[in-house]
């Protein structure tokens, strides 16, 4: 529901960082979405191609990763992945795959994260 | 001539914003503050809940009221003569760490003990932006139906205090209230769920001396 602020904050960041590195083109971008974060990244990506008209990141590749959920076990010191098989977010939060209790902590899945970009720039000019 | 650069960025927007929180509770830690998130459906009673609370709790309490529109229950809080800061949110349906930060320069933080953070009527956005509070209660009611803690676990997943209000209703709008009291403890074993009606009186003690019991920890 918060996908508008959320991506143009993204594009802040990826423009930001552009310009520092003397960019002059933008030509991929990657953002990793944790999968209990309460982004659709369909909306996100559609939002982000509309922010981008008239800017450096017109025309960039945008690759949404999205970054599963991992948890640890507070009973049986399970560390790892939640089983999301056939849930809708339930299982994975509230049960451990490996003891069945419920005294999990959620350590994955809730990224919002600008992870890079590859950019063009002029040859000679010095790394920011 | 061009070259091609790979610059790693690593900006988590989410770990900005909890990074600003963990200054908010300092910042609260500072002046001892107490600080309660009260988060929850449209029309669960968050606002009456809190109103009832300024009145009944024996403590300097004061409220940021977060809103689409803040100025109809900030206005609400402003009759019992306590600081109130209005928030308005806009077109977003979440308060954030940073607006929370503002509303702290609004407020006598030094003559408060006490402060609710109501958030914008919502069990979605507000899970994923920790304000800087110390614990989090959330309020819904059976009117908004009892598959409302099914469908939005993870804002339930983290709550510290869970208030199910209009248990007087229950039956009249058809909402088994233990069903709700039970996918609670489902998603949060430890959790304190308290059955509440504002208009009985039900559950209001008992909301009052979890606070508290917090607050001495």
């Amino acid at each position: 529901m918060h996908e508008l602020s959320m991506a143009d904050a993204m594009v802040k960041t990826v423009l930001d960082v552009a310009e520092k590195n003397d960019a002059t083109e933008i030509l991929e971008v990657t953002i990793e979405i944790g999968k209990l974060t309460m982004l659709n990244p369909e909306q996100l990506k559609f939002l982000l191609d509309v922010l981008v008209e008239d800017t450096l990141l017109k025309g960039a590749e945008i690759n949404i990763v999205e970054v599963p959920v991992k948890i640890n076990c507070n009973e049986c010191e399970y560390t790892g992945a939640a089983n999301m098989d056939d849930s809708d977010h339930y299982l994975a939060i509230v049960e451990c795959p490996e003891c069945g209790q419920r005294n999990v902590e959620i350590t994955e899945g809730r990224e919002c994260n600008v992870k890079n970009i590859k950019i063009e720039k002029e040859e000679g000019d010095e790394d920011a | 001539m061009h070259k091609i650069a790979d610059v790693e960025i690593q900006h988590d927007i989410m770990v900005a914003n909890s990074k600003l929180a963990d200054k908010n509770q300092k910042i609260l830690d500072d002046a001892d503050v107490f600080s309660v998130d009260v988060l929850g459906a449209i029309g669960s009673g968050k606002t009456s809940l809190i109103e009832t609370l300024i009145q009944k709790m024996d403590h300097k309490i004061g409220v940021i009221a977060g809103d689409v529109i803040s100025k109809y229950d900030a206005g609400r809080f402003e009759k019992y003569d306590i600081p109130v800061v209005g928030l308005n949110t806009g077109k977003e349906c979440h308060l954030d760490a940073h607006l929370v930060k503002h509303a702290f320069g609004d407020l006598p933080l030094d003559s408060i003990d006490l402060l609710f953070v109501e958030n914008v009527g919502n069990l979605i956005c507000p899970v994923d932006f920790d304000l800087g509070s110390h614990i989090r209660m959330v309020v819904i009611s059976v009117s908004e139906g009892d598959d409302t803690v099914e469908k939005h676990p993870l804002i339930f997943k983290n709550a510290d205090l869970v208030v199910i209000n209009k248990v007087d209703i229950a039956d009249a709008v058809g909402a088994d209230q233990d069903k709700m009291v039970a996918d609670v403890k489902i998603l949060n074993p430890e959790v304190k769920v308290i059955k509440s009606s504002l208009k009985t009186g039900q559950g209001i003690d008992e909301i009052i001396s979890s606070i508290e019991s917090f607050m001495k920890q």
